[in-house]
């Protein structure tokens, strides 16, 4: 689609509006007859085109259009939690970033025509600041969206309460990769990655099949003397057991952050904590140690397993995301768990 | 306000008591009020041990007995002694504070909606927090603490300037000023706490109070200040009770209204600075405890600020407590909780004829 929309967000839904009015006659590239169509968080995507202007929101958003090599249709980047794999710091060195999500005004004066992200909040009802509006409402502005499948709220607005623990699976970022290799006419892109992942994590989960399962927490100390621990709903659950281990908070479903004291990680009693360090650009796992400091020295923790027996070990935020890091994150824990099993 | 109504009705052989009438007070004349000192120190006893034994981690009475009598090496001790009993300190400590401020303003302003959160004070202090802890890089808690001092005491003396432009600080003015600058502070808070959002969990405490910060040590700190506070405010007990009679009559009562003000702002400044920097901004405790305690004990001041230096600490550690089970395994911080319940308590103090003037 073309992008004839100005700078102001105001001009730009004008525009629109009478551009569908006029049924849009822009000069259509060639496979507009059919369009291309798939499915994200029960929403229906179409594109004419692959898009041309990419909008990347949040750590896995960026990695994810990174590794489908779409670098160089990025219009902009937000708010990364840590420094981008490796593989993929020249072309983010290269994007527009900026660290903090963009307003809804912001947003559209990079004249996106695609919006992939990888939380669901920029896309919430009512949260002010932090969102640029609910899906739907970019769709009408011709601004598709697409967030990581594994964070789907039940409904387009909505937020973390509202995911669906059935929905949180490594496959469904194979359906993402798929979804939008197919959309950005980035196929074989798209199958190498998958087929890369699925290698990667095939062979650690061949490595710490039948050894026991540790009980795991994903903790991130804080300045009120809580922490903040990764429930059942978040996808570094699923990271934790292809790694051959158990989400010590599994059974907590109701947002995929919780805030606990210190007694509840006693109670809990988690054989390995990793740390849950975030978030900006250039933070390294080496920065998540400050995490494992503060845990190892909480006298209340002293007992422990995980502390008692020095298994706190540096994670990122970013490690924990739904996206392509899943295989590198997967051995990380992997190897963590299972020394003995599994190499660095 | 003039406060001439009062003063007429307290007659001159009473002393400085405001309002002879005890209006339906609970505890009264020397034995019933000392008694009821008693009953609100039992009060506070049960509050403390109730923070003690309930919490996420299961912990019997007698767990609890034996790791508070002879603290070993396991989880429970750890759990008691590590979480539950600087938990329950904090409470202590940060409610006597903020009670015996609330009294102390509302008697100095003679001002029912006064407190350290209408006022500002608590919003003031958390502030000049973060702002030396993002600007100075201060980290120690020597340093929050004066830091909380420093924005605490320039809270009060911009909250009252504001409040009192255009003749006279009215009630209602002067918590209109309270409110417009916590909130003006309120977003500068925030305002810091997002320049950097990788410190932004850290900050959260300084917006919404919290007992589960502070170590032993933090408040071995504060501790000397709080109760440096409180025990001037229960000295001022009598000064309060001449500045509520009005200016005229106190004057001929021979209060020193200059030196009373001074000292009661310090009884205000030194406690809810301290509450501030171990608790986090709380809100509502400060002012609601006062009413509390007027409503048992009569207009007294002498009375009014022990009751409430017993009472407010024993409402923190049951607001406290209620936030461990309300969401469980989760917790609330006890700010939210105070303001959950402190909120429809203002609404009705605003809206009360009678209330709205002391």
């Amino acid at each position: 689609m073309a992008p004839a929309y100005a700078q102001s967000s105001r001009a730009a839904s004008a525009l629109i509006g009478a551009c569908l009015i006029a049924a849009c006659g822009a000069p259509a590239p060639e496979q507009s007859a059919a369009g291309t169509t798939r499915t994200n968080c029960g929403i229906d995507v179409t594109v004419d085109a692959p898009p041309e202007r990419l909008y990347a929101a949040y750590q896995p958003g960026i990695e994810v259009a990174h590794a489908l090599g779409l670098g160089d249709r990025l219009v902009g980047t937000a708010f990364l939690d840590a420094e981008v794999l490796a593989e993929y710091a020249d072309e983010q060195a290269r994007a527009d970033y900026v660290p903090s999500l963009p307003s809804r005004e912001g947003l559209l004066a990079t004249r996106p025509d695609f919006v992939l992200s990888g939380y669901n909040n920029i896309f919430a009802e009512n949260s002010g600041d932090s969102s640029v509006g609910t899906r739907a409402s970019l769709h009408e502005l011709g601004v598709q969206t697409w967030i990581l499948s594994p964070l789907c709220p039940s409904e387009d607005g909505l937020t973390d309460r509202a995911i669906d623990p059935a929905s949180v699976t490594v496959d469904g970022v194979y359906h993402d990769l798929r979804g939008l290799g197919a959309l950005f006419g980035a196929e074989d892109a798209a199958e190498h990655v998958i087929s890369d992942m699925r290698e990667r994590i095939a062979t650690v989960e061949a490595q710490v099949d039948g050894a026991e399962r540790p009980t795991v927490a994903i903790v991130s100390p804080g300045e009120d003397g809580g922490y903040r621990v990764a429930s059942g709903i978040d996808f570094g659950t699923r990271i934790i057991e292809r790694a051959g281990g158990v989400n010590a908070f599994a059974d907590l479903t109701g947002q995929r952050n919780l805030d606990v004291g210190a007694e509840e990680l006693v109670e809990r009693d988690p054989d390995v904590i990793l740390t849950d360090l975030c978030c900006g650009a250039d933070l390294t796992r080496a920065d998540a140690r400050s995490e494992v400091r503060a845990i190892m020295s909480d006298p209340a923790l002293a007992g422990v397993t995980a502390v008692a027996e020095g298994e706190v070990h540096p994670f990122l935020f970013a490690d924990r995301a739904a996206g392509v890091r899943a295989a590198h994150s997967i051995e990380l824990v992997a190897s963590r768990l299972h020394p003995d099993l599994v190499g660095q | 306000m003039a406060g001439s109504t009062t003063a007429a009705r307290s007659g001159p052989a009473a002393g400085p008591i405001p309002r002879s009438g005890n209006g339906g007070s609970l505890f009264t004349g020397g034995i019933g009020r000392t008694a009821g000192l008693v009953l609100a120190c039992l009060l506070l006893a049960a509050a403390s041990a109730l923070s003690v034994l309930v919490g996420n981690y299961d912990l019997s009475v007698a767990d609890a007995l034996s790791a508070l009598a002879s603290p070993g090496g396991g989880d429970a001790d750890r759990v008691v002694w590590h979480v539950r009993v600087p938990r329950t300190a904090t409470g202590v400590l940060a409610g006597m504070g903020l009670g015996a401020a609330g009294a102390v303003m509302q008697g100095l302003t003679r001002n029912p909606l006064a407190g350290p959160g209408i006022l500002g004070v608590n919003a003031g202090g958390a502030f000049a927090v973060v702002s030396a802890m993002a600007f100075l890089q201060v980290s120690s808690l020597a340093g929050h603490l004066w830091s909380a001092f420093a924005g605490a005491a320039l809270a009060a003396v911009f909250v009252y300037a504001l409040g009192s432009l255009g003749g006279g600080a009215s009630p209602v003015k002067l918590a209109l000023a309270g409110a417009a600058f916590s909130a003006m502070v309120g977003s500068a808070t925030t305002a810091i706490t997002l320049l950097d959002p990788s410190v932004l969990n850290d900050f959260r405490f300084w917006t919404v109070g919290s007992l589960t910060r502070s170590g032993s040590g933090d408040l071995a700190v504060a501790a000397p200040a709080v109760l440096a506070g409180v025990g001037l405010a229960v000295l001022i007990g009598r000064d309060l009770n001449a500045v509520a009679l009005g200016e005229d009559m106190a004057r001929s009562l021979g209060t020193r209204a200059l030196a009373a003000r001074a000292l009661g702002a310090v009884s205000v400044v030194l406690p809810a600075g301290a509450a501030t920097a171990i608790a986090g901004p709380i809100g509502f405790v400060g002012l609601v405890v006062p009413h509390m305690a007027r409503a048992l004990t009569g207009p007294d001041y002498r009375w009014i600020v022990p009751w409430c230096v017993l009472l407010a600490p024993t409402v923190l550690l049951l607001a406290d407590v209620l936030g461990r089970v309300l969401i469980r395994p989760e917790q609330l911080q006890v700010g939210i909780v105070t303001g959950l319940i402190g909120a429809p308590f203002f609404i009705h103090l605003v809206r009360t004829r009678k209330a709205a003037r002391l």
